[in-house]
């Protein structure tokens, strides 16, 4: 990559949001690192009946979130739609980070993390989905972090970083799959239990991508278009509100089949999770109707969905609503006790501690700082299509605006 | 090798939960941390409504969820230790997966707010990785198999007393505590139950006692529907948890 691909135009505002949030990360770590030294994990508010709190929910929105970015980064990586490739280089950045941060936001809620690295692969536990959730994922990773670097070096269409675009979207869906079947396979929870549960994942999952990229574009350009090289600007006037119109209207429909099931169910374990615990909630009201709904009504219209603070306020409705989503998704499955029946009053009661919150603004601060170095560090907004002259742009703008 | 087997006569037990006193006083578990439980419920309405109670041990199931889905294989099944679902303290990494899949709901992760005031964790203090230091510390000590204080970070469970139950003579049908032979390889829960509620023995044994109670007092499984197959039976009527319903 030459020198003069990179945009250093924004170098003080992500030199700003790397600095903050670099500062944030270390000192959310520390403050829940001592906690945990000190504490234990008593400085959490998880119990026998709920063991999965909002820990591993910021792990499941963040994962989630990766997983989307790269199922975007396919659609030019794998599927040839070339008008995404101004796109892919930063999708693929966030999809790196935000992975990350949900396996640092993981790793500080596991009782002991450094015997993780040796137990999984000395045990190999073929038979639990946890097991295969960990590989896909790290497969994921790599492929990636190699992904990148070949097109950091300018190598976009070679034999092995076509094949690489493709690992990395197989790895992906292995990975979301089996993460949505960590919870999709477990018959005993009946709020959980679906075998399409794996489709729900990756609609959120891209839904919550497109979000984020459209979000952190907007932030490296100062909500300015016009600072945007062409290819990248043509991409966010067309093809990807679009896309995350699409993608809303998907999440939309699954989210209402999956209502109206879970009403309609006579098991407690479902039905009253849906009544009296997520439809309870005014946080949940506010995730499908303010998070999904709203987005996709205000990107309907081609003018509305073009203006960058259209597309800006749907990305961080969305972001929103999708984390509350994740959060009561994580603890629905586990508000009924198990085999207690009529013993529990009640649904099992359950708000995050301050620290659980401190561990969650960790990783947020994490994808803040890491995507600010990335800005720094390469051209995000990078594609093929910049070594290819104006006449190409020009040729794509006149099917962009057919 | 002895399939251990539990039977429970819930038309003699009281609900005393002298056997969740005597659990938690011979395996160091802190308050709250029951491995052995009595739940108490009610079933019905006014005017038929009936107060019920259930002693819940780990079912020590045959084809355990709990197993199948630890990454690690900490929590493993033992076919040459009675068939116990014991948990590895040295490789579990606490992610509580377990305690997801676990139909019964008898996992402990004790590393986490006290249940009960005062915290017996601030008050004995732990050491050496242990959770705290309980006076009149068993010295049955095994983390490969869950038996002892429970350290930081991992997840417990009943172990069937196996630290007293190995020590019993090969081949026995039933560990009976009216046996003065055998009543120190009696699971404590068994051993102090007032009414003898409680029977132990072997489910490969057709001569034990309890393949005769199973038999003949049509002892059943709970949640058998979950294929987990449980090795605790329970006789007398009412055997069952009635579905939830949240009270107003």
């Amino acid at each position: 990559m030459s020198a003069d691909t990179i945009d250093r135009k924004n170098t003080g505002l992500m030199t700003g949001m790397l600095v903050v949030g670099g500062v944030i990360a270390v000192v959310t770590f520390a403050i829940v690192a001592f906690a945990l030294l000190t504490r234990g994990h008593a400085a959490f508010n998880m119990d026998a009946n709920v063991a999965w709190g909002l820990p591993i929910a910021t792990y499941v929105y963040f994962a989630l979130m990766s997983s989307g970015l790269t199922l975007i980064a396919a659609l030019a990586m794998v599927f040839g739609f070339k008008q995404y490739y101004p796109l892919i280089k930063r999708a693929i950045w966030l999809a790196i980070v935000t992975l990350v941060a949900g396996l640092a936001v993981l790793a500080m809620e596991l009782g002991h993390t450094f015997r993780m690295l040796w137990a999984i692969p000395l045990n190999l536990q073929i038979e639990s989905a946890m097991f295969w959730m960990g590989v896909f994922y790290l497969l994921d990773l790599i492929f990636m972090a190699w992904k990148f670097h070949m097109m950091e070096r300018g190598d976009w269409t070679s034999w092995l970083s076509r094949q690489l675009g493709i690992a990395s979207f197989i790895a992906v869906l292995l990975a979301a799959g089996t993460l949505a079947l960590v919870f999709g396979m477990m018959g005993m929870r009946p709020f959980w239990f679906d075998p399409t549960l794996p489709v729900w994942f990756y609609a959120t999952a891209a839904l919550s991508g497109v979000a984020a990229l459209v979000f952190f574009t907007h932030l490296s350009y100062g909500m300015n278009r016009s600072r945007m090289p062409e290819a990248l600007r043509m991409d966010v006037e067309g093809p990807l509100p679009k896309l995350f119109l699409s993608l809303a209207g998907i999440t939309l429909v699954l989210f209402l089949s999956r209502m109206t099931t879970g009403l309609y169910a006579n098991a407690p374990e479902v039905n009253v999770v849906w009544s009296e615990y997520l439809l309870a909630s005014a946080w949940f009201h506010f995730a499908v109707w303010g998070g999904i709904l709203l987005p996709f009504v205000l990107l309907l219209a081609r003018g509305m969905r073009n203006a960058p603070g259209v597309q800006m306020l749907a990305a961080i409705l969305v972001l929103v609503g999708i984390f509350i989503e994740r959060l009561y998704f994580v603890v629905g499955g586990q508000v009924v006790p198990l085999f207690k029946g009529t013993w529990e009053r009640g649904l099992v009661e359950y708000a995050p501690s301050p620290m659980e919150w401190v561990l969650t603004v960790m990783g947020i601060a994490l994808v803040f700082a890491l995507y600010a170095l990335g800005e720094r560090l390469f051209n995000l907004s990078d594609s093929p299509m910049a070594f290819a002259g104006d006449e190409s742009v020009r040729g794509r703008q006149a099917t962009v605006s057919s | 090798m002895a399939k251990w087997g539990m039977v429970i006569d819930l038309d003699k037990c009281t609900g005393c939960q002298a056997c969740t006193t005597a659990c938690g006083m011979e395996n160091d578990t802190l308050p709250g941390e029951n491995w052995q439980d009595v739940l108490f419920y009610t079933e019905g309405e006014y005017p038929s409504g009936q107060m019920k109670w259930l002693p819940r041990p780990c079912m020590q199931c045959e084809d355990p969820s709990c197993v199948h889905v630890c990454p690690t294989r900490a929590t493993y099944k033992d076919p040459d230790a009675g068939g116990i679902v014991f948990i590895d303290w040295d490789k579990c990494i606490g992610c509580k997966y377990c305690m997801i899949a676990c139909p019964y709901g008898v996992r402990f992760f004790a590393d986490e707010a006290p249940l009960v005031e005062p915290d017996l964790k601030e008050v004995f203090p732990g050491s050496g990785g242990q959770l705290w230091d309980p006076p009149g510390q068993s010295p049955d000590q095994d983390p490969r198999r869950g038996i002892g204080v429970q350290p930081k970070g991992v997840v417990s469970k009943c172990t069937f007393c196996y630290h007293r139950v190995s020590k019993a003579p090969e081949g026995v049908p039933d560990l009976d505590e009216d046996d003065p032979d055998l009543v120190d390889y009696v699971p404590a829960c068994v051993r102090t139950c007032p009414p003898k509620a409680r029977f132990f023995g072997d489910l490969d044994n057709p001569d034990s006692n309890v393949n005769k109670l199973i038999a003949n007092k049509k002892g059943i499984r709970l949640k058998d529907h979950t294929g987990n197959r449980p090795q605790v039976y329970y006789l007398g009527a009412g055997a069952g948890i009635p579905a939830f319903q949240p009270k107003s």
